[in-house]
């Protein structure tokens, strides 16, 4: 008997023994074929699914060596069954190939000729199909290639897509790295992708995912069409990309509600392409509208469904994802891998965090109980109002203010999903609200002065959720969420994570009413968190110590000016 | 003791059977176990066993195709019986003798020097080598006739002259049969009809078409290739597979512990319960099956519940849970071996097209041990490290014993059922499996020992609040967390997950918060995670805020003070009232009970509904419940070595006393010893000739046997009874006759 690290699971989980001493060697022998599904303190979860051994076939992994990996590192005998599964499950890729036929076009070809009859005979794969060129040959239309990949992987016979990629129209673009260097896991993420053609990366929130965005535009050297979730986010990425690069501000394109600039590098929101009038996508003609040679997709885990579909004519174009977590509420992690492409890169939080990337943070919920009143109001509720009674309780209120005590000179955001709720904090905490409603103008300039400290306290709804860059806050404190959405709560956290200047703990509180929905959600959302290795303290309000205090947070002497 | 008369041959297979000795003999009975039981009274009634067509079919069907072709040569030699020499002339190259002394051992041939097949082998042997029967009258000149044979005709006859002489006519859609190569060489004689739609080539034709082999092509023993691997990585890939089906019975039994499932009318379980097992397990609905059926198998799992309609593990559960992985597994893979159900069959339609439900009566196949065996010890002879892929597996098993090849169809199916317990690895048996075949339960456990890890007796808790437990766990702790937290993936190891539903579960089983705190403390080799804590003590705090209880019947009152009357009276003591509320007291009593007292106390109750409507009479009246199926009967007994024993001495007592009767016994009636009684017994002992005794015992049931006599007197003989193998004494007054065994000449 062995004393591997690897624990193979009858479910094809994979438990990885993190203090044992071959667990480096262990992880990096899986990560190509696994999915990390948690990473606790002690034990990591990953999970083999055949999306991550096609994955790993796309990246020329064969099945001999994922046999020899789940073999060689593991602590007990792994039943045959399972290693037979797998090698089947790998087999199946690649007995389809989409491929550049000189004469014919796009066509799907294969080394098996059952599988292709099979396949044709599907009634999900024949509409896409053309004209049958010989027994191992079908022509494709070049405008299916996408939606045919999509539908061959829900067949469980997906295909190796070989018929590569446009180069896109040039355009020089180079890394400025005067005063910076791309980090080491960012340069293994864009090698990774590059090498791969087309995929996913996923790094932690505040790791820096727009600098492998930059660095992946600095690789193709050519045209670049951005899609991000907001406006302000891609006036972030704008920032980011003329600091960074040696793109200038005309060269780089704002495409969004507001302004219509097609440049050669054009940053669009998700919002402005699902646009619709009568109907119809008005602005569709942006995809033709440059000769793009990379198409990016920030947050890619929240791309909405009308962009799938989009992504599907886009196949010949080289494109990259960067997300935080694969996992999408909506459970289209599939349509992910065959429309943008499998994942190429990722990283554990913790690990990142231990390399002084993102800064440390502790978690911290704080546990309020709600008074009489509330308790009977509560009681009496209709069950879809309850969440939100218990977690815009009144009682909350100066629990939250005594938080904000506690970190007297930092910078702190008030999260919350509850408009009234929001302004209530603005007019007690003395600080201003941005939510849904707000400017494009003015969001700009609160944030603006949030990172010169002329504002310690900002008041934020949802739409702070994602990609704002605000490096300075030290400190977020949750009041409210959107149910038990563990992405939010992800997401919420990385708007701490930024690295500071003087390495100092990053503070995440959670206020929750006990005995309550809010505290059943909470518990959900924090799940998320304790997954990826971070652990929650729990404290009562009550027993909530100041700053100095046993247990609270060190005396910092208040900076003098 | 039976001495070989002489030069002559025996003439009869009974003659032939009293030259062969004890040792032959017990062999005989013990490779034809069926004829022996119950025992021939002596070597004529042996020989008529051994005609009874059932045993010779038997018999035959356990012979290989090497010595099959031995005994076809003696079946077509055109005399009775044939030389050993003509015999190995007959098969060149061929292990003849080796044939032979399998086929005489068995009594399917018998003779020394000239072997002969008794009538009922002949008959048994429908197509010897394949050939048909000949044709009467003989054709005049063969090889004329088959010269007139067109291209298309040939092709027939040399079809029909390979291994089956039988051939079908084609048929057309309107049922007739066209003019085609068949129907023409039916017309010529060529071919004979068997009955309306096949045809049979007869032999005279199907030997000269064969030409300078009439026996067939030579049926040596198959020599598939074998590829080697080291023994150890079977032996671990099949440990694995132990692994997983331990753990799997296991987790389907504290599934249906949990909650049971219901017995189908026509027997076995609901195709709902084993697909909600399958999605319980996380495991597909076939290899659900598979784990029920082994578990019902080993006797983990049978009926049980007040009216025995519910699927439940048996108190063997309990006993096996406790039990080291090896015993665990071996007792599985042990009650697989053995078991009569074709667990394949389960899910398939059967001729009425419906699906065959799992544990149904329906799936019983005699055969399907014996294939089961065949399959393992076929793989069993090979060296370890080496194996057989399937279809090599299903030629050699056809080769060994051709006349069962139907039954082999099995083959694949068992053999996947192998892998799934970790007996056979890719057509390798692993030492788990060897063990299994060589030392049944025990030897299988012994075989996997140290190959299964050893239990753990702690978790590590996590953050998440997942308790991951690195091994099997010892049986206590198992129980346990079974009860405190949900499981949510299992193998090697376990991972269980605390919910609020598995706190909340663990106080409903009388836990307290200060035991849980405790319990996760001393379980986990990690610090328990605050969050665990937090858990537990919010559960807590919630938990028995309401309060649930049972009462047969209440009686409620808007008039307070009427209920406080009726509860201070003397005369409703009876009927066991207490208050629950104001305005409500409750009783253990039915409501009938309850009624009847108040209405005797002098008060006017009214009966209620449910829905609060006054009630006027009492509804329901009582049912028996169906009574539930039977179970399938158990396997045949081998035979013992004493049972054989025992039984050739019982022959051949019996053979000697038969040919002893053939003088006159000296006869008496019981009670009244005679001059020759005594002076033959005195005879026998002075001589020390055995005696074929009549004899009454105290219970006045008679009995013939052969004994030894060694000493008389006072009334008593004492002597060694051979047919029961021990030596007593009669009493000369109830013995009824007397004769010497080899009579007065012998």
């Amino acid at each position: 008997m062995s004393d591997g690290p690897l624990i193979v699971q009858s479910d094809k989980t994979l438990l990885l023994e993190v203090d044992h001493p071959q667990s480096k060697e262990c992880r990096a022998a899986i990560a190509p074929f696994a999915e990390l599904e948690r990473s606790p303190e002690h034990v990591h979860t990953y999970r083999v699914t055949p999306l991550a051994l096609w994955n790993a076939r796309a990246a020329g992994h064969d099945a001999e060596q994922v046999v020899d990996a789940l073999v060689r590192f593991s602590r007990y005998p792994v039943p045959h069954a399972l290693l037979v599964d797998v090698a089947d499950t790998m087999d199946r890729f690649g007995r389809l190939t989409l491929a550049n036929n000189p004469v014919h076009g796009l066509v799907l070809t294969t080394t098996d000729r059952a599988v292709l009859t099979e396949v044709a005979r599907s009634k999900k794969v024949a509409p896409m199909l053309g004209a049958r060129i010989d027994d191992d040959t079908i022509q494709v239309h070049a405008s299916e290639r996408g939606r045919l990949k999509q539908a061959l992987l829900k067949v469980g016979w997906p295909a190796e897509d070989l018929a590569g990629y446009v180069d896109g129209q040039a355009h020089p673009i180079e890394l400025d790295q005067a005063d910076w260097h791309l980090r080491d896991y960012q340069q293994e993420a864009v090698d990774g992708f590059w090498a791969g053609g087309s995929g996913v990366v996923v790094l932690p929130c505040g790791a820096g995912k727009t600098l492998v965005g930059a660095a992946a535009m600095a690789e193709a050297k050519a045209t670049t069409l951005i899609l991000v979730t907001n406006t302000v986010a891609g006036r972030q990425w704008k920032r980011e990309l003329i600091a960074r690069t040696t793109l200038t501000e005309d060269e780089i394109g704002e495409y969004s509600g507001e302004r219509k600039e097609i440049r050669p590098v054009t940053i669009a929101t998700y919002q402005v392409i699902t646009t619709r009038r009568k109907g119809e996508y008005r602005h569709l003609d942006l995809f033709d509208a440059q000769d793009w040679g990379l198409i990016v997709y920030d947050e890619v885990h929240l791309l909405p469904a009308p962009i799938f579909r989009l992504t599907a004519d886009l196949q010949s174009r080289r494109r990259l994802g960067l997300t935080a977590t694969l996992v999408r509420e909506d459970g289209r992690e599939d349509d992910v891998f065959s429309l943008i492409g499998p994942k190429r890169y990722d990283a554990p939080w913790r690990d990142i965090e231990a390399q002084g990337y993102i800064a440390p943070a502790e978690c911290i919920e704080v546990r309020v109980a709600l008074d009489d009143e509330e308790r009977m109001t509560y009681a009496v509720a209709e069950p879809e109002e309850r969440y939100k009674i218990a977690a815009t309780a009144q009682s909350k209120m100066p629990v939250i203010r005594r938080i904000l005590e506690r970190h007297p000179e930092e910078q702190k955001l008030v999260i919350g999903a509850y408009l009234d709720q929001l302004e209530e904090l603005g007019t007690a905490l003395d600080s201003p609200v941005i939510q849904g409603s707000t400017t494009n103008k003015e969001r700009e300039r609160l944030f603006a002065a949030f990172r010169t400290g002329e504002i310690k306290t900002l008041v934020v709804s949802k739409v702070a959720n994602f990609s704002i860059d605000l490096p300075e806050a030290a400190v977020a404190v949750q009041v409210s969420g959107t149910f038990g959405s563990r992405q939010e709560e992800a997401q919420r956290l990385g708007r701490v994570l930024r690295p500071k200047a003087d390495g100092r703990t990053a503070h995440f509180y959670t206020v929750v009413s006990r005995d309550t929905l809010d505290s059943e959600y909470a518990a959900h959302r924090q799940r998320f968190l304790a997954e990826q290795g971070y652990a929650y303290t729990i404290v009562d309000a009550a027993d909530l110590a100041g700053r100095g205090e046993v247990n609270g947070p060190d005396w910092v002497e208040p900076t003098a000016d | 003791m039976a001495t070989t008369e002489g030069t002559t041959a025996p003439a009869t297979l009974a003659a032939w059977l009293r030259t062969r000795t004890d040792e032959q003999l017990g062999a005989l009975l013990a490779l034809r176990p069926d004829v022996a039981r119950p025992a021939p009274s002596d070597v004529v009634g042996l020989a008529t066993r051994l005609a009874v067509p059932v045993s010779v079919d038997r018999a035959l069907d356990e012979l290989d195709a090497a010595t099959l072709q031995v005994l076809d040569v003696v079946l077509l030699a055109p005399g009775d019986g044939l030389t050993r020499a003509e015999l190995v002339a007959a098969l060149p190259g061929a292990p003849v003798e080796d044939g032979l002394e399998l086929l005489t051992a068995r009594a399917l041939l018998w003779g020394d020097d000239v072997v002969h097949a008794p009538e009922p082998v002949r008959r048994a042997v429908r197509h010897p080598a394949g050939l048909g029967r000949p044709r009467t009258p003989p054709p005049a000149d063969v090889e004329d006739d088959l010269a007139t044979a067109d291209e298309e005709e040939r092709a027939v006859l040399e079809t029909l002259a390979g291994d089956n002489p039988v051939g079908r006519l084609p048929v057309d859609n309107r049922g007739t049969s066209p003019a085609g190569p068949a129907r023409r060489l039916l017309q010529r004689g060529l071919l004979t009809r068997v009955d309306a739609a096949t045809v049979e080539l007869p032999r005279q034709y199907g030997l000269a078409l064969r030409g300078d082999r009439p026996y067939g092509p030579s049926r040596v023993r198959p020599e598939p290739p074998t590829v080697y691997r080291d023994p150890e990585i079977t032996d671990r890939r099949g440990a694995g597979a132990a692994l997983e089906s331990v753990g799997r019975v296991g987790e389907l039994l504290t599934a249906l512990e949990e909650d049971p499932a219901g017995l189908l009318r026509s027997g076995g379980m609901a195709i709902r319960d084993q697909k909600r097992l399958a999605k319980a397990l996380k495991v597909d609905e076939a290899a659900v099956a598979f784990h029920i059926e082994v578990a019902h198998a080993a006797g983990l799992l049978d009926l049980g519940g007040p009216h025995r309609d519910e699927w439940l593990p048996s108190r063997g559960y309990d006993t096996w849970r406790e039990q080291a992985l090896p015993e665990r597994w071996a007792l599985l893979a042990a009650s697989w071996l053995d078991s009569l159900r074709l667990i394949a069959l389960v899910g398939q339609r059967d001729p009425a097209g419906k699906a065959v439900n799992v544990l149904s009566p329906d799936v019983v196949r005699h055969t399907v041990p014996a294939v089961r065996r065949s399959v393992l010890t076929t793989l069993g002879e090979l060296r370890p490290g080496l194996g057989l892929s399937t279809d090599d597996l299903l030629a050699l098993l056809r080769w060994q014993s051709p006349r069962r090849s139907d039954r082999f169809v099995l083959v694949p199916a068992l053999v996947a059922e192998a892998e799934r317990l970790g007996i056979v690895v890719e057509g390798r048996l692993s030492s788990g499996g060897r063990g299994l075949l060589t030392g049944g339960e025990e030897g299988a456990a012994d075989g996997m020992r140290g190959l299964l890890p050893e239990p753990v007796d702690h978790v590590l808790a996590q953050p998440d609040l997942s308790l991951v437990a690195p091994g099997p766990l010892v049986a206590e702790l198992a129980r346990t967390l079974a009860t405190v937290a949900d499981v949510e993936s299992s193998g090697g190891a376990t991972v269980f997950r605390v919910s609020e539903g598995s706190v909340r579960r663990a106080l409903d089983s009388g836990w307290s918060a200060a035991e849980l705190h405790d319990f996760f403390a001393r379980a986990s080799r990690t610090p328990v995670p605050q969050a665990l804590d937090y858990l537990v003590d919010d559960v807590a705090r919630q938990h028995g805020r309401l309060r649930v209880g049972a009462i047969e019947s209440y009686v409620r009152s808007d008039d307070h003070g009427l209920l406080s009357q009726v509860l201070s009276d003397r005369r409703t003591a009876g009927a066991e009232l207490r208050r629950l509320a104001p305005g409500v007291l409750v009783s253990g009593l039915p409501a009938d009970e309850v009624l009847a007292v108040l209405r005797s106390s002098g008060y006017a109750p009214a009966g209620e509904s449910a829905g609060g409507a006054v009630l006027t009479r009492p509804a329901g009246r009582p049912r028996a419940t169906a009574r539930p199926g039977s179970r399938p009967a158990t396997g045949p007994r081998p035979l013992g070595a004493e049972e054989v024993e025992a039984t050739v001495r019982e022959i051949r007592a019996g053979d000697a006393a038969l040919a002893a009767r053939r003088t006159d016994p000296a006869r008496q009636v019981p009670g009244v010893t005679t001059a020759s009684t005594l002076e033959l017994l005195s005879r026998a002992v002075r001589e020390q000739l055995p005696v074929w005794l009549g004899y009454v015992d105290a219970q006045g049931s008679g009995s013939r046997r052969t004994v030894q006599p060694l000493t008389l007197g006072g009334g008593f003989l004492s002597g060694f009874d051979e047919g029961r193998g021990e030596q007593r004494t009669f009493a000369v007054h109830r013995i009824t006759s007397v004769e010497l065994v080899d009579g007065p000449t012998g």
